[in-house]
């Protein structure tokens, strides 16, 4: 509880920090202005510093552990939200016999499972094929063909016939 | 007139009265062209220069851009854009178009664009789409133009798949060109880096929840790398200019790119953020891309690498390195006084930048 009070009050005072400064450079920059300058020009001037005086106060808040600390928060609750939500989803369409989001992604999962077995065996026979090849070639056949290091492999799906638009 | 000027220049009372009377006219005109906006922003298009679909895979397109004459350079160029936005900024309008400068001169071009991933997208790695559906695009268009290797120029993450890409397949790539490219995240000088602490952000937690990261929190995080920029600065400019079509039509454009945002695949968006922004991996040569990895001194080919200096997204310390880690011999770097999106769009690349590239890529293709 105190440790949490400390927190907000740290935050607090880092937030009312950036704000008297912000106030501060835009005052400055609110007073910093020639009579010659026409009121449009002198506007723009002030305008121009006003942001400047902004920009720097919100990068230097936005750097801040407390702005850090405040977004993992606010992360925290809205990641504990959208699990919630999962989990009552999930639970309400079991009940009535239906899909839920979860059942699909262990499909998908299990099929990409399987698609990794069958990828990294298909590499491992490209390396001992190339090792055959290479050693035929050599004409040292009568050497057992040795495991090389499996190369990044090449050509997952054959491509579709290209669609050619005029 | 003169009479006028005269009593101006003696009278600054007189000065002053007649600027605000300006200023009231110029701020009506403004407004009386607001209307305007809408019949600007259904004309827009989404990419300028003629293409065509050549191959498809999943959700991926691969665009190629046709021209009336035969390529001039044997090396075919394959824009590989980020999973983050649509790759449209790359070939955004008539004068700020990548593209066109490559197709003009003479390049067979082709852009890949990765599509948009749904939920059943959400376990797609960097592997899936670097030794997956790169490859296959690589090899495609080789077999297609009869070219051993493709030129490759990578645009933000883009441009770090490519890097990972060249390091694995460096027989396939003549050259690399890196166009804001994050290399080296141990930098603090940009608000991702700190924002994706390990301490602050567990993406574990986060995709695991999420499944895909939303375009939503994607673009609340990069509007929020310059709030004062983004939602004050940017619209009062916009009132300031509405006199003008073109700052009208050139303003919606932007936009609509930048609203235009995706999601990205949960587990790329998980790898990225655990191996790269949190742990450095690759400048290390520990980046595991499925179960190989990447190491950037098996990068041989000549390679150019385009910064930014006011880049909010990679700044330029993140991208520099890269130079250094490579075993290329044939190493070129620009870094150009753009934000991250004019490195691509911006006036000063369209004059100078993207003619001298051209050249550079033609030398050597």
């Amino acid at each position: 509880m105190s440790e949490n009070t400390e927190q907000l009050s740290e935050q607090m005072s880092k937030f009312q920090k950036i704000w008297m400064e912000t106030f501060t450079g835009m005052a400055q920059n609110a007073f910093t202005f020639s009579p010659d300058s026409a009121p449009p020009e002198m506007l723009r001037q002030m305008r121009s510093g006003i942001f400047q005086a902004l920009a720097k106060s919100w990068d230097e808040y936005l750097r801040s552990p407390q702005f850090m600390e405040a977004t993992k928060q606010w992360m925290d609750s809205a990641i504990f939200y959208r699990k919630m939500t999962n989990d009552l989803l999930t639970k309400a369409r079991h009940e009535t016999e239906d899909v839920a989001r979860e059942d699909i992604d262990s499909v998908l999962l299990a099929v990409r499972h399987m698609e990794k077995r069958i990828l990294d065996r298909l590499e491992d026979l490209t390396a001992r094929v190339d090792a055959l090849d290479r050693a035929k070639a050599n004409g040292s056949a009568k050497a057992a063909p040795g495991k090389r290091a499996a190369q990044p492999r090449t050509r997952r799906i054959p491509p579709k016939t290209p669609k050619e638009k005029p | 007139m003169n009479e006028t000027s005269n009593l101006s220049g003696a009278n600054p009372w007189i000065k002053w009265q007649q600027s605000c009377l300006d200023e009231g006219f110029a701020q009506a005109r403004r407004m009386m062209n607001l209307p305007t906006v809408w019949r600007t922003a259904q004309r827009i298009k989404k990419g300028v220069t003629p293409s065509e679909v050549i191959y498809e895979e999943d959700r991926l397109k691969l665009l190629r851009y046709p021209t009336a004459t035969p390529p001039r350079h044997r090396t075919p160029l394959l824009f590989v854009y980020a999973l983050v936005n649509r790759p449209y900024i790359l070939d955004l309008k008539q004068g700020r178009s990548v593209v066109a400068h490559f197709v003009n001169s003479g390049f067979d071009t082709y852009l890949l664009d990765w599509g948009v991933p749904t939920n059943a997208d959400r376990h797609l790695t960097l592997d899936d789409y670097i030794n997956g559906y790169l490859v296959n695009v690589v090899d495609y268009v080789c077999e297609r133009t009869g070219s051993p290797q493709v030129n490759i120029l990578g645009y933000c993450m883009g441009g770090t798949m490519s890097a990972m890409f060249t390091s694995l397949h460096q027989k396939k790539v003549k050259n690399l060109i890196m166009l804001a490219a994050g290399i080296d995240f141990a930098t603090r000088d940009g608000l991702l880096n700190l924002w994706t602490r390990p301490e602050y952000f567990d993406v574990d937690k986060f995709v695991d929840a999420f499944g895909n990261c939303p375009a939503e929190f994607l673009q609340a995080s990069f509007l929020l790398l310059n709030p004062v920029g983004n939602l004050i600065e940017k619209p009062i400019n916009f009132i300031q200019n509405a006199e003008s079509e073109k700052y009208i039509e050139d303003f919606l454009t932007t936009e609509m790119w930048l609203n235009d945002n995706i999601p990205v695949a949960g587990e790329v968006y998980r790898e990225f953020v655990k191996y790269l922004y949190q742990q450095n991996l690759l400048v290390q040569n520990r980046m595991p891309v499925g179960k190989h990895i990447v190491k950037l001194g098996n990068i041989t080919c000549p390679i150019m690498n385009i910064m930014a200096r006011n880049d909010d997204l990679v700044p330029c310390a993140q991208s520099a390195p890269f130079n250094d880690l490579v075993s290329s011999k044939d190493r070129k770097s620009i870094v150009l006084p753009a934000g991250h999106i004019g490195l691509a769009i911006g006036s000063k690349a369209q004059k100078e930048v993207w003619p001298g590239v051209c050249d550079w890529l033609a030398e050597r293709s």
